[in-house]
């Protein structure tokens, strides 16, 4: 009675890991055909090779099965636990390895057929190890049955609860804890028959505490990936109300991320800058009071402070965990020539906008470094209204200068800067520069009553970009760049926005 | 000092908002919400029906009386006031204002009921010289107004949430089929048609104000047919069809196509003809406050000549007078307006116990049927959890709801970010017998209406309820005139007939059609016509 009991309980077990084994198998199967679509686009050719590779991976682990021929049921847990180590960690390895190896679809598929011919090894070995204590019929019956009810239960839990509520990482990793416990659970119920059990049972455990750490590290898995994706090291990254900042380093240079758009390389942005605040600042015949709207970097703050008659510079920038960022590091403080320290410089931490309509003050020379209009919300600080009040805080023969986006990338962007800008009743002066770290970035000097002119004569020595002669050819743009007619941009109708999305979407869609 | 009775009248808001922060604090998962469930003054307005006010004790002399301080009256008294024509004007609510009333809290102002202007066609001389005035038009350039762009609707303003997925615009576009592109097509080309098309005598066939209307028999012969069977005419059957034509039926008259005309229905489509230099035909006004921010420019006529909270209990004529009597609440005492000229901007079932007993009309007071509404103000934190698709837009709309969706009443902030938002979620009660759907919708408790709100609200913003921190819902038991089947051909004609040139009907609901923009017209037109 007692032995047949035992019996009964060793043919449940074996067809509840059966059960595990496909569900787990599946699970990973699912996980890695999601995995590609995330990562790799194309949904349906990645769905259908993935399963081609699997079902043909587990066709060949049937194949080798007849090479195993002694301690089946050893073999049979062993293999249990590595198929959970596999496809546990599968998603973990995919997401570390997608920005980095250059054979990512080669490690893909490679892990997808370790865990098919794993998976495939289980079913013969069992219905082996099952074949001389149940009838045939009765045997292929049970466990077909309960293979086909796995995949079931897992083709349904995937979708509907396992990617809401878990994620794909952890999911995967779940699952494979799963797998390696069932497999020890039953190594342990089994000793007595098992060679070496209690070796295999150090085995499983080992895989369980990597696998209970990759859950728990999870996240920071997940956030290691992302930081990945940037080529160099990250010296800094915190999340703002208004935008997540990054700032790397390599031996060579130092870059600003905002929500994953580049902003500068210390390589190249003294170009930038110098191109940005020096033909404006030379078009004022004396100017004393400088605003800068957005640039918390302290960058254009540095270049305006060249000048030693200015009197006063005004600078507004909604972030303040920017402001503070560059004051505070001293990498990035050594980058703006601690200009954010200097007794002229008054910072407001305000939206601009709103800012801007409550001024009454007048400036001699205002420098715009907004980001690009790349939403409705900062599609507002390129409307029409927004440069009609700019008008109002301007001296009448002062100047404006903005960042215009690429008139290379987002030609009729560009042009529709500069055309709002004509409507607002400024006369303009369009440029542009060649950022190696960028391209070609656009520019447009504008002023209420004076027109802004190529004769420049600097005042300071040591620019490194700008000079009379650069400026004269700056002005000049090629046929694939020159101006293009173009509606204006205003509050109700965001031309630039919907514009400015298509133009980029060229260059940002794979 | 505030009298018991003026409290209690006052305080319908103020019971109801601590009756349900002790009824329902255990069902809400933050207990800091505030809640309120308010709407006109009934306990004042139901007096009426009792008809027990005390007698007049002091009598006022005036030249003209405006009764009811929605926009009509405000656009009379406007007028009278730039014409140095003494008024009174009474007002039964604690403030002016009418149906586009509205109100704020610390995060932003919101509107309670009307809540957008369209831009007027250059024929609306009057509507166009009051929005210059208040710097909502700019200037002119080639006779076509410039708008003033912080009050033009900002980009993007209508997402429709539909497939899972909101999409640009309110028409359905995402996975439609093929039948549904045609029909809409069909339909289309029909409000073309009926949008450029003139009467026998030259006017307009559709256009606002409505007295700018064609009268071709041929035209008005649409307001025999309710607007269903116009559509079954036109063989147009698609589901998103139909639901895009309730819609808009719910959106203007609280209706369905089959409880409004076919005239009333085709004139929703074919009656906006803006005319701009620096907006589309189709573009809107709006402010945080809706409509209110214009009852604030309007109401600035009649500071001194309104007396709120005061019930207008009736009105006659005798020898040559028009005597207007009316229950102060605050003060507790009835006095009596003699003047030479009453304008009534009150709504017909108002006028019906006003003028009953003392004057005639030739008027079918059962014609007049208007739907419930329900605005709620919802204050969240952060921004709402987002479904894929179009960014969070002025109109926001869910294919298949009842409601008319939610707009976003700081959608004209200029700044960039704002850690909290209010928006304004609209379901007019457009079943076809009005005062069952008025009934129930008075039994409603606060939980009622909140879970009603959610479920509904819960389909794009799944965590929404989380995020929520204040929740106004404001009651309207009439909302807004519906104009069934014969109404403007026939009984507006005979509901907006003066008495003897003394006694004026303007309120928006004797022509059938709510909005700004008729109310204005009748109200400033009337005052002109009895001061010429």
């Amino acid at each position: 009675m007692a032995a047949q009991n035992t019996h009964k309980s060793f043919q449940l077990l074996l067809l509840l890991s059966v059960f595990v084994v496909a569900t787990c198998g599946l699970i990973y199967e699912l996980v890695a055909g999601t995995l590609a679509s995330y990562l790799l686009g194309d949904s349906v050719t990645q769905f259908s090779i993935i399963i081609g590779t699997y079902l043909f991976s587990m066709g060949i682990g049937s194949f080798f099965s007849r090479f195993f021929n002694t301690n089946l049921i050893r073999w049979f847990i062993q293999i249990e636990i590595l198929v959970g180590l596999v496809g546990g960690f599968s998603s973990t390895i995919l997401y570390l390895l997608f920005e980095n190896a250059a054979y990512f679809k080669l490690i893909l598929y490679l892990l997808v057929g370790l865990t098919g011919i794993l998976v495939g090894l289980e079913l013969p070995l069992l219905m082996r190890i099952l074949k001389d204590r149940i009838e045939f019929s009765d045997l292929v019956s049970k466990i077909f049955t309960v293979d086909y009810i796995g995949a079931l239960l897992a083709s349904i839990i995937f979708p509907l609860v396992l990617i809401p509520y878990l994620g794909i990482m952890k999911t995967s990793l779940f699952f494979g804890l799963f797998n390696v416990l069932v497999a020890v659970f039953i190594c342990f119920r089994f000793r007595s028959d098992i060679p070496g059990s209690r070796f295999i049972i150090i085995e499983g455990i080992v895989a369980i505490i990597f696998l209970v750490l990759g859950v728990i590290f999870s996240e920071s898995l997940l956030r290691m990936a992302e930081s990945m994706a940037y080529s160099d090291k990250i010296i800094y990254s915190k999340s703002s109300p208004y935008q997540r900042i990054i700032v790397t380093k390599n031996s060579e240079d130092i870059r600003l991320f905002l929500n994953g758009n580049l902003q500068f390389s210390s390589k190249d942005e003294y170009r930038y800058h110098e191109a940005l605040v020096h033909p404006g600042m030379l078009n004022v015949a004396n100017p004393k009071k400088i605003l800068v709207l957005g640039g918390g970097d302290g960058l254009a703050v540095r270049e305006v402070l060249k000048y030693p008659e200015i009197e006063s510079i005004t600078l507004v920038d909604l972030d303040p965990s920017i402001i503070e960022l560059f004051k505070s590091n001293s990498l990035l403080s050594d980058l703006n020539k601690s200009s954010l320290f200097s007794k002229k410089l008054t910072v407001i931490n305000q939206d601009a906008f709103v800012w801007i309509r409550k001024q009454t003050q007048l400036f001699d020379f205002v420098i715009i470094d907004f980001p690009d209009p790349s939403n409705y919300s900062l599609g507002k600080l390129y409307s029409l209204s927004f440069y009609k009040e700019l008008k109002k805080i301007v001296n009448r023969k002062g100047c404006v200068v903005i960042q215009s986006t690429s008139p290379y990338f987002a030609r009729k962007s560009y042009w529709i800067v500069n055309e709002t800008l004509l409507k607002a009743g400024f006369n303009t002066l369009p440029y542009h520069c060649y950022l190696p770290s960028f391209g070609e970035w656009g520019f447009v000097l504008a002023s209420p009553t004076a027109h802004p002119t190529t004769d420049i004569m600097p005042k300071i020595e040591n620019l490194n970009f700008i000079n009379r002669e650069t400026f004269q050819q700056l002005v000049y743009f090629p046929p694939d760049m020159s101006r293009v007619p173009s509606k204006i941009n205003t509050l109700n109708d965001q031309f630039l926005v919907q514009t400015f999305e298509k133009e980029w979407s060229h260059y940002t869609q794979q | 000092m505030i009298s018991r009775r003026s409290f209690l009248i006052k305080g319908i808001e103020l019971s109801s908002t601590i009756a349900l922060a002790s009824s329902y604090s255990g069902c809400s998962p933050k207990i800091d919400r505030r809640e309120t469930l308010r709407g006109p003054n009934h306990t004042l307005g139901h007096k009426l029906r009792l008809g027990t006010f005390p007698k007049p004790t002091q009598v006022i002399k005036t030249e003209v009386a405006i009764v009811g301080g929605g926009v009509s009256g405000l656009a009379a008294a406007r007028i009278l006031k730039q014409r140095g024509i003494e008024f009174k004007l009474i007002e039964l609510e604690g403030k002016v204002g009418g149906n586009s009333h509205s109100d704020k809290n610390s995060v932003s102002s919101y509107p309670l009921g009307a809540h957008y202007l369209p831009i007027p066609g250059t024929y609306d001389k009057d509507l166009l010289s009051f929005l210059e005035e208040e710097n909502v038009i700019t200037g002119y350039e080639n006779g076509k107004p410039t708008y003033n762009e912080y009050y033009l609707c900002f980009d993007p303003k209508e997402r429709l949430y539909i497939n899972n997925h909101w999409q640009e615009g309110i028409i359905p576009v995402n996975g439609i089929d093929r039948k549904s592109t045609e029909d809409f097509d069909k339909f289309h080309e029909l409000v073309k048609k009926f949008k450029a098309l003139k009467g026998s005598d030259g006017k307009e066939a559709f256009c606002i104000p409505l007295h700018f209307c064609s009268d071709d028999p041929s035209i008005k012969k649409l307001d025999t047919i309710t607007f269903e069977f116009f559509i079954q005419q036109h063989k147009l059957s698609s589901p998103f069809l139909l639901w895009y034509l309730n819609y808009c039926c719910a959106d203007d008259f609280g209706g369905t196509i089959s409880t409004i005309s076919a005239w009333a229905g085709i004139h929703y489509f074919c009656s906006r003809k803006g005319s701009s230099s620096n907006a589309q035909p189709d573009a809107v006004l709006t402010w945080p406050e809706g409509n209110g921010w214009l009852v604030n420019k309007l109401m600035k006529y009649a500071v001194k000549e309104t007396t709120t909270n005061s019930m207008v209990f009736q009105v006659s004529y005798e020898n040559g007078k028009c005597i207007v009597d009316y229950f102060d609440a605050i003060k507790e005492e009835s006095i009596r307006l003699v003047s030479e000229k009453v304008i009534l901007a009150t709504p017909q079932f108002i006028n019906q116990r006003i003028l009953s007993g003392t004057l005639e009309r030739k008027i079918d007071y059962t014609q007049f049927s208007y739907a419930p509404w329900m605005v709620a103000n919802i204050t969240c934190s952060n921004h709402l959890e987002e479904k894929r698709g179009e960014r969070l837009s002025w109109d926001n709309v869910i294919y298949g709801s009842k409601s008319l969706g939610y707009v976003n009443s700081n959608h004209q902030n200029i700044q960039l970010f704002s850690d909290r938002q209010v928006i304004t979620y609209y379901l007019p009660l457009t079943g076809a017998d009005s005062n069952v759907e008025r009934k129930l919708s008075h039994q409603r408790s606060f939980k009622d209406w909140y879970e009603l709100v959610i479920e509904d609200l819960k389909l794009p913003h799944p965590t929404i309820e989380q995020s929520i921190q204040e929740v106004d819902i404001w009651l309207w038991g009439h909302g807004m005139i519906r104009p069934s089947v014969n109404f403007i051909s026939k009984t507006s004609l005979d509901a907006s007939a003066s008495i003897e040139q003394k006694i004026f009907f303007v309120h928006t609901d004797t022509f059938g059609i709510s909005i700004f923009e008729q109310a204005f017209f009748v109200g400033t037109q009337t005052a002109k016509m009895i001061t010429a």
